[in-house]
């Protein structure tokens, strides 16, 4: 009965949270298309720099010439960084604006549930978008994807996900206590930017590159590129995978520590309340 | 029996005040002062304070949302503080304010959503919302999005929400706030003769207006400043009033006291209207008509038993309606 009732939560909160993103088709727009048209500036800018597609000093730092999909990668796989950062503070944050926050909270179920109802729903539409982005890439940009990759990538994404929802929970909890999300998503957006390969090889820069070890998108983007641009198998990368959902157990263990924390906090200040 | 046992309730807030180089000044607010009640099972209990009263708090804190910070209270045997899961499970809650409910959503969506939460089966959960629907005359409009609902639509809407599970208890704050007469009656009746009558729940109501506590509750507690002030019945607490009737008179002009009597002034949009209290009003009619003509415009003259808010003037010294900080 119990995990049946925890099941049928999650059922309703993806469902709930589906039908509202569908009030708002621009939005599902804008994610389709905005992160590939993000990376376009950078491709050209490479073409300008280099005078081609193909450089020799990014394959002594990456191990392709290619930079083109090595950016196509980065931003594909960013989306989910994205959706997963934003999707579930700002969810919680809309709660909280359209006063269900209380009723939420005030009902007898685990709250586990809804959180993981609100990061499936955002793994759904993550998952769309990204199919989306490489449905674009391929037709534009001749992006190669093939059909033995998919399940490794696969698995490379849902193992990146679930250290993201571990993130993104402990800034749903923090969001309930600060009443704003947008400045802390944005910081954490850029430091991933920054100190991830999303953009460039973080081994330009032995700072940078020591930075970027303790951040999930890291392994996942080595892996995913691994396979498709080195021809690599999960086997031959396993040591990223093992790092990866390391991280993963940390992330989630920290994030459901925060939340609850925090949310018992919230009641006893009566901030939960506020708008 | 008693359903709702508050011991001692007490709950401070932190309100932050101007900051001084490196920190803010910071100031406690008792909202809710040492507050003791029981409320007997199958009663219709009223709250009745002006805002910022700590009725709000008082019912936040009983429906788990707030942690008290001295005292505790049972809800059907449960304590709130260490057993809320159990007391959530036998509360029904609507909160004060229009935006309790998903907007982007029909009513239908927003009950199913709810009744997920209360761990109400599908099949359950449709009989139940089908229930609802019909009995709040919603059923035609159940696949419209919130967005387009009246307000008094809307707050149908989040009554059916706090009953969708058929709790024990109910715990309704401000249920007619800002909505029409119309409304407010058939929400009224809804709660007094359905709920509470027929189906026998235990009902916690705050409210800020008289007539309401007057028509519904059977019994009503004054709560000012955080502070019970008393409870009784609506009957037990006119009693109170020494004085057996109310000279109330309308009049266009601008009044704030009368020299020689004890008057209560409210200065309204249109009108001014001044209550004053007296063993037998036909002793000092003539002097308060000849002061008030001298000053205004009189609309009508009316002689009354004393309200619930003339009660309340009578115990805190406070209008009803003051916003206390």
């Amino acid at each position: 009965m119990n995990s049946f009732y925890n099941l049928s939560i999650i059922s309703a909160e993806i469902k709930k949270c589906l039908k509202i993103l569908l009030c708002y088709p621009m939005e599902l727009v804008f994610w389709c298309i905005f992160p590939i048209f993000w990376a376009v500036p950078f491709i050209f800018q490479g073409n300008a720099l280099v005078g081609g597609m193909e450089s020799e000093a990014f394959s002594d730092l990456t191990g392709t010439t290619q930079f083109m999909p090595y950016i196509l990668i980065g931003a594909v796989l960013n989306t989910y960084v994205l959706s997963a950062l934003y999707g579930m503070s700002n969810s919680l944050r809309e709660e909280s604006y359209w006063g269900t926050l209380e009723l939420i909270l005030g009902s007898p179920c685990s709250k586990i549930p809804i959180l993981l109802g609100k990061a499936l729903n955002e793994a759904v539409t993550s998952t769309l978008f990204a199919v989306m982005q490489i449905f674009i890439c391929i037709i534009i940009f001749g992006l190669d994807v093939a059909v033995n990759q998919i399940l490794p990538i696969m698995l490379i994404v849902i193992l990146l996900m679930l250290g993201l929802y571990g993130l993104s929970i402990a800034l749903a909890g923090i969001t309930i206590q600060i009443k704003q999300s947008h400045s802390l998503i944005h910081t954490i957006e850029y430091l991933f930017y920054l100190f991830s390969p999303v953009r460039y090889p973080v081994n330009i820069n032995p700072w940078i590159r020591m930075v970027s070890l303790v951040i999930p998108l890291t392994y996942a983007l080595t892996v995913v590129r691994g396979i498709m641009l080195l021809d690599k198998s999960l086997i031959n990368l396993w040591q990223n995978v093992v790092i990866l959902l390391a991280i993963d157990i940390g992330l989630i263990v920290l994030g459901y520590y925060i939340f609850f924390y925090i949310e018992k906090r919230a009641r006893k200040s009566g901030i939960i309340s506020m708008y | 029996m008693d359903n709702i046992i508050v011991s001692d309730l007490t709950k401070k807030f932190v309100k932050k005040g101007k900051r001084k180089l490196l920190r803010r000044e910071k100031e406690d607010i008792l909202a809710v002062d040492h507050i003791s009640v029981k409320v007997k099972k199958g009663e219709l209990f009223g709250l009745l304070g002006p805002n910022g009263a700590g009725k709000t708090t008082l019912v936040k804190c009983l429906a788990t949302l707030l942690i008290p910070d001295e005292g505790t209270a049972t809800i059907d045997g449960h304590d709130i503080i260490t057993d809320p899961i159990s007391v959530r499970k036998i509360l029904g809650i609507t909160t004060g304010g229009e935006r309790t409910l998903y907007w982007k959503l029909s009513a239908r969506d927003n009950l199913k959503y709810f009744a997920s939460l209360y761990g109400l089966s599908s099949k359950d959960a449709e009989e139940r919302i089908d229930y609802l629907l019909d009995i709040m005359d919603l059923k035609e409009k159940q696949h419209q999005r919130l967005e387009k609902y009246s307000t008094g639509m809307r707050q149908k809407v989040s009554i059916a929400r706090a009953i969708l599970h058929d709790p024990k208890i109910l715990l309704l704050d401000e249920p007619t706030l800002g909505l029409d007469p119309s409304f407010s009656m058939f929400l009224r009746s809804f709660i007094k003769n359905d709920l509470n009558k027929k189906e026998g729940k235990t009902i916690l109501l705050t409210t800020h207006y008289m007539d309401e506590a007057d028509q519904l509750c059977d019994r009503i507690a004054f709560v000012d400043r955080g502070k019970l002030i008393v409870v009784d019945t609506s009957k037990n607490l006119k009693r109170n009033v020494s004085k057996n009737e109310a000279l109330e008179i309308k009049c266009i002009g601008n009044i704030d006291k009368l020299e020689n009597f004890n008057a209560h002034i409210k200065n309204k949009k249109n009108y001014t209207k001044i209550r004053i209290l007296h063993e037998n009003t036909e002793d000092i009619m003539d002097d308060v008509l000849k002061d008030v003509k001298e000053r205004a415009k009189i609309l009508s003259v009316n002689v009354t038993r004393p309200t619930l808010e003339d009660v309340f003037v009578h115990l805190t010294g406070s209008k009803l309606e003051d916003e206390h900080e």
